[in-house]
């Protein structure tokens, strides 16, 4: 299987150096694993997450995401890296002024999609995450369960090979964390991505094989 | 309505910058032709014992245009005037030669003494009258007014920069979210920003349209009913179609640069 994810001494820092988050640490992803990573508060979960898609840069060691290693990366290099990227997030960032339907096609809009191929994903997206009649809703309109719904459809919308996601069912009730946690295990089962979760709490019904990172004082380890 | 505000906080500044380049534009086109009615109506004066042609005078000066020699009868008709015929034939017989010398540019009191110090040292002039002082105090009055003016768009400009950046705050915040969003998501600059870039351009075009509007009225209208006499001779330098075209260029430049640093600003994109 092919290495998506590879970090080596891999340390993570703000302002310069002065405050080391992740300090020296290894793991790999491999292709279609589906992966956990929990931790307490202020632990650096988010920070290593924001790593992957590039938000923040390495401050010491290499981390490689699709083979590309995000020390060096060049802007455009980084830009093309995450139209190949979903992400989603807690507090769910939708486009509030965009229709529900555009949110989801987004990544396909930047791509530079047609609007007849944008029209039939949003279509099947919403339909796979049971939004179909709220398509030309605003995202202000629907409930929080909702806005979450479509921020998974969105990143599945160009069936990226690497699903990020930020403490996803956070501000979730349980039964729209459970069509969460079901949207993501399908799209690591059936679409083969590499899904990767931050969050506090693991789901007790989980119906995939799945790895479990421990992030503390700056640490990981795998809990097997 | 706060959609129109927001229009008008952006559209206004950029109509005094406009304002500001149309009227250097006007100001410097009225100086030319200023200095080209001045030149036209201002002659060297030169008293000579010998004939003087152009081409010796040029030779002194490349900046002398042609020599007109006055005529000398007239001269000695009015110095004669009451006397005897007898008067005049003496007095022609002993009269120097007059000329006018006419200048092929404005020049500055400093090459107008240049050029008398020239004409003087040739054989046989006895005298060169440049009339420099009431020359040259019509023309300082006149580029004081202007300097004063420039003075005056500078501070404008910068003053309307200054709102031109306020408003693109503004607007950065309006957008933040929706640019940092589509970011994530790997949208270049271009597409991040397109919809800035459409607001811009919208409002610089209708800063421009607004502006050519001002002008032509005062063209038109105004100037023609006004009653200072500098103005409706100078009727045609305030306007032309040309200032359009690069009032139009400037606003979009403007904008352009404004909204570029925004959607840089608005990067989280650490460099590689």
């Amino acid at each position: 299987m092919a290495s998506v994810i590879s970090a080596n001494n891999l340390t993570l820092a703000y302002e310069g150096g002065k405050s080391i988050v992740i300090n020296n640490i290894n793991f790999t992803i491999e292709q279609g694993e589906f992966v956990f990573i929990t931790g307490p508060s202020g632990s650096g979960k988010s920070t290593l997450l924001k790593s992957m898609y590039g938000q923040i840069k390495p401050y010491d060691g290499t981390l490689h995401i699709g083979g590309l290693n995000m020390s060096s990366i060049k802007k455009g290099q980084l830009l093309q890296l995450r139209r190949n990227i979903g992400v989603i997030f807690q507090d769910y960032k939708l486009i509030n002024e965009w229709s529900v339907e555009k949110n989801v096609v987004l990544p396909l809009i930047i791509t530079g999609y047609s609007l007849d191929v944008q029209k039939v994903q949003a279509e099947k997206l919403l339909s796979h995450v049971r939004l179909s009649e709220y398509a030309n809703k605003y995202p202000l309109e629907l409930s929080g369960g909702e806005q979450q719904r479509v921020g998974v459809a969105r990143a599945l919308s160009k069936n990226p090979f690497l699903i990020l996601a930020d403490e996803p069912t956070g501000n979730l009730d349980e039964f729209s964390s459970g069509v969460v946690w079901d949207l993501l295990e399908n799209a690591c089962d059936q679409l083969n991505a590499t899904v990767v979760v931050v969050t506090h709490k693991i789901p007790t019904i989980f119906n995939i094989p799945y790895r479990h990172f421990i992030i503390e004082n700056g640490g990981v380890h795998e809990v097997h | 309505m706060k959609s129109i505000k927001e229009h008008m906080m952006f559209i206004l500044p950029l109509m005094a910058m406009l304002i500001g380049v149309e009227f250097i534009l006007i100001f410097n086109r009225v100086t030319t032709s200023y200095e080209q009615k001045l030149k036209n109506e201002y002659a060297i004066l030169v008293v000579s014992k010998k004939q003087l042609s152009t081409p010796i005078a040029r030779g002194v000066s490349s900046k002398i245009d042609s020599v007109e020699a006055m005529n000398r009868e007239d001269i000695a008709k009015e110095v004669t005037s009451g006397m005897q015929d007898t008067a005049m034939v003496a007095i022609m017989k002993d009269l120097p030669y007059f000329y006018r010398i006419h200048l092929n540019r404005y020049l500055s009191l400093e090459e107008l003494k240049d050029i008398q110090a020239k004409l003087k040292g040739i054989d046989g002039v006895l005298n060169v009258e440049i009339f420099g002082e009431n020359y040259h105090s019509k023309h300082t009055m006149f580029r004081l007014v202007k300097l004063i003016l420039n003075i005056f768009i500078i501070m404008l400009f910068v003053v309307s920069i200054f709102l031109v950046v306020k408003q693109m705050e503004v607007w950065q915040l309006a957008h933040k979210d929706r640019m940092k969003i589509m970011e994530i998501f790997g949208a270049p600059m271009m597409l991040r920003s397109g919809i800035l870039f459409k607001i811009a351009f919208i409002d610089a075009i209708i800063a421009t349209l607004l502006n050519i509007g001002i002008f032509v009225y005062l063209n038109i209208s105004w100037a023609k009913s006004s009653d200072i006499n500098f103005i409706k001779e100078n009727q045609g330098a305030l306007i032309n179609v040309s200032d359009f075209i690069l009032m139009l260029f400037t606003a979009i430049v403007i904008v352009s640069v404004s909204v570029f640093i925004v959607a840089v600003q608005s990067s989280e994109v650490p460099e590689g």
